[in-house]
């Protein structure tokens, strides 16, 4: 006991929400690495970010689940449904066996908080519902549903009162169901499975009685004639060619099985981008046109080199080669600027480059990038206060211009500091976590962090923005897994 | 031997028309009686400051961008937007077009006061809308300050 007189009971009546992995062991045996570094990011991506969005407190990590307390019964089911849907959406791209999958219990409790740990029945009961839920649900108690069933456009199941172990009275235990119209649905896809079952039986007969047909004829066709485009198309295995299967467009998740296949390439060191070094030096950081920017605030840039183009296709499929990048983004000629690329990718790029040449190559920070596109001016562009023809390619920089594809690196003239494309043509991802404005912002230069980031920022607009977005202060961001076709990056090198 | 070779081309020949057959449909079909909606605000909502936005999305699944499993897209939050949409054509990503590739079912806006329109649409993998178009209802509310 503390000589200080402690009044606050540590006692406390929250929302406990339980979660837990199922069959962690499973995965963990299948892929250990793989499954901890999923969950890991898990954790940090969704998890953290999502717990803190809805006020609640993550009281304790252990590996295969969490516990978090939420002072809202409401945010704790919503943070739960918002997990779930989630979870579901980034298994989506994986095979069954390595789904990761929450089962989540809530439940209404007065317990003992203490700083690195919760205790009493009411965290109890919460793991028991999580025992009971199926893996991908949220399970809650009575208490909870009570609370709840008004305010939160869900369904509910009630599944009764359930006698759990070591607790005395039976629990009533209700399935949150995302969507009131989820039970109708799942009787309708019942449904829906039986036809197309039904329609598959058909259909096989179908092709059966075609073979037999066809090898009792015996008339042997010119294939080529039949079929002279289509036999050119590699038979594919039965379970990829099934009609349920996804859309045929360029299939990210086949990228690695094909870069896989590929011969090790023979290592050749590659063609590093053109920088140009910069002085670095003290200027006014942002502005008064959107309240992203504000405030105005002075930074310091120490010496560094950014490149004199966006990257660009050719240099893209350097990484490419080596399997070091993904293959998603090598659509164009090789001096366009390399598109569809997510943050991550760049950062992949930087850091395979980093690795590869020995120098301290990585995205440009956010303040950099700014001073970097001023070129020494202080004027929205580069050039002046307002758009002209013939120094930037977007909507309404002038002709030519065509909304699809971004123009080759370099077809506009430089800034100041002898940099292209810096306005326009791809949207640049930086170093930087995307914050709403500079409020409490870094004023060393250095890249602006933080914990959970799940956007980052792109700087100097896209072909498809209009003029406002190519000013060298406008900020934007995005996702920062996510691909989009007029995003792309250049490189900065520290001095 | 004449038979099994005959069987294969057969088979090559169907399941090569399959996959033809797919590449000729183009856009990303919808399910028949997908629904998309705004769980909150409601039509003519009076909202002090930033709120969360939740979106609702009934016989269909929100997967991230680039994740091509059948009945599935990723919502997109158009902000006073009056152009048609170009339904061939990824949607636009600016201030007035928000994405949500990451899955999210919900968002927190700040938007300045005074009235706005506020409509989902949802996309595919390429964040191209869905055949036919899964859009909500375009709502109208006002930020009170």
């Amino acid at each position: 006991m503390s000589g200080e007189t402690h009044v606050e009971s540590p006692r406390r009546l929250v929302t406990i929400v339980a979660a837990d992995i199922a069959g962690y062991s499973r995965l963990v045996g299948m892929d250990e690495e793989g499954t901890i570094a999923r969950i890991k990011r898990h954790r940090r991506d969704l998890i953290e970010p999502t717990v803190a969005e809805h006020n609640g407190r993550l009281i304790k990590w252990m590996g295969d689940g969490f516990l978090a307390e939420f002072s809202s019964p409401v945010e704790a089911v919503r943070c739960a449904v918002v997990i779930q849907q989630s979870m579901a959406g980034r298994n989506a791209a994986l095979s069954r066996p390595h789904w990761i999958q929450f089962r989540i219990g809530v439940n209404l409790g007065d317990v003992i908080i203490d700083q690195e740990d919760v205790f009493g029945d009411g965290v109890n009961l919460a793991a028991r519902l999580q025992a009971l839920a199926d893996p991908g649900g949220v399970y809650i108690s009575g208490g909870v549903y009570e609370l709840v069933k008004n305010k939160l456009v869900v369904g509910y199941q009630s599944l009764g009162d359930r006698k759990v172990k070591n607790i005395t009275d039976p629990i009533r235990v209700y399935r949150v169901l995302p969507d009131p119209a989820a039970v109708a649905q799942a009787r309708r896809s019942r449904q829906r499975l039986i036809a197309a079952l039904v329609a598959l039986v058909f259909c096989s007969a179908g092709v059966a009685g075609a073979y037999a047909w066809w090898t009792a004829t015996g008339t042997v066709r010119n294939p080529a004639t039949v079929s002279s485009p289509l036999a050119t198309t590699p038979a594919p295995s039965g379970s990829t060619a099934l009609p349920a299967s996804p859309a045929v467009r360029a299939p990210e998740t086949k990228e690695e099985r094909v870069a896989a296949a590929k011969p090790p390439p023979k290592p050749a060191p590659p063609r590093e981008p053109d920088t140009v070094a910069l002085p670095g030096g003290a200027f006014l950081m942002g502005s008064n046109d959107d309240p992203s920017e504000r405030p105005v605030h002075r930074v310091s840039v120490p010496p560094f080199a950014i490149g004199k183009y966006p990257v660009t296709i050719g240099e893209w499929k350097q990484c490419v080669a080596v399997h070091e990048c993904p293959e998603s983004a090598t659509a164009g000629e090789n001096d366009a600027p390399v598109t569809n690329v997510s943050w991550a990718d760049a950062q992949q790029y930087a850091a395979w480059l980093a690795r590869v040449t020995g120098a301290r190559y990585r995205l440009p920070t956010e303040a950099e990038w700014e001073y970097a596109a001023h070129g020494g001016t202080q004027t929205k562009y580069w050039w002046g206060n307002e758009m002209k023809p013939g120094v930037a390619y977007c909507r309404g920089c002038g002709e030519p211009y065509d909304p699809h594809h971004p123009t080759k690196v370099g077809s506009f003239p430089a800034n100041p500091f002898g940099l292209h494309d810096m306005s326009g043509n791809v949207a640049e991802w930086v170093a930087d976590c995307w914050h709403k404005d500079y409020h409490g912002a870094p004023a060393d230069g250095s890249a602006w962090q933080s914990d959970g980031c799940r956007e980052h920022v792109l700087r100097g607009g896209s072909w498809q923005n209009d003029p406002s977005y190519l000013r060298a202060t406008s900020r934007d961001s995005y996702d920062t897994g996510v691909r989009y076709l007029t995003h792309g990056f250049r490189i900065a090198r520290s001095l | 031997m004449m038979g099994r070779l005959t069987r294969r081309r057969l088979l090559a020949v169907f399941l090569a028309t399959l996959v033809a057959a797919r590449a000729f449909a183009g856009p990303t079909p919808a399910a028949k009686d997908a629904y998309l909606y705004f769980i909150w605000p409601g039509e003519g909502q009076r909202i002090k400051g930033a709120f969360w936005c939740r979106f609702g999305l009934r016989n269909m699944g929100v997967a991230p961008a680039g994740v091509r499993s059948p009945n599935t897209g990723h919502h997109h939050l158009f902000v006073d937007v009056d152009e048609p949409l170009n339904a061939n054509e990824p949607i636009p990503q600016d201030k007035k077009h928000l994405h949500y590739g990451a899955g999210q079912t919900e968002a927190r806006l700040d938007l300045p006061p005074g009235p706005h329109t506020l409509q989902l649409v949802l996309g595919d993998a390429d964040h191209i809308p869905l055949d036919p178009p899964v859009v909500s209802r375009k709502i109208h509310i006002v930020i009170t300050q």
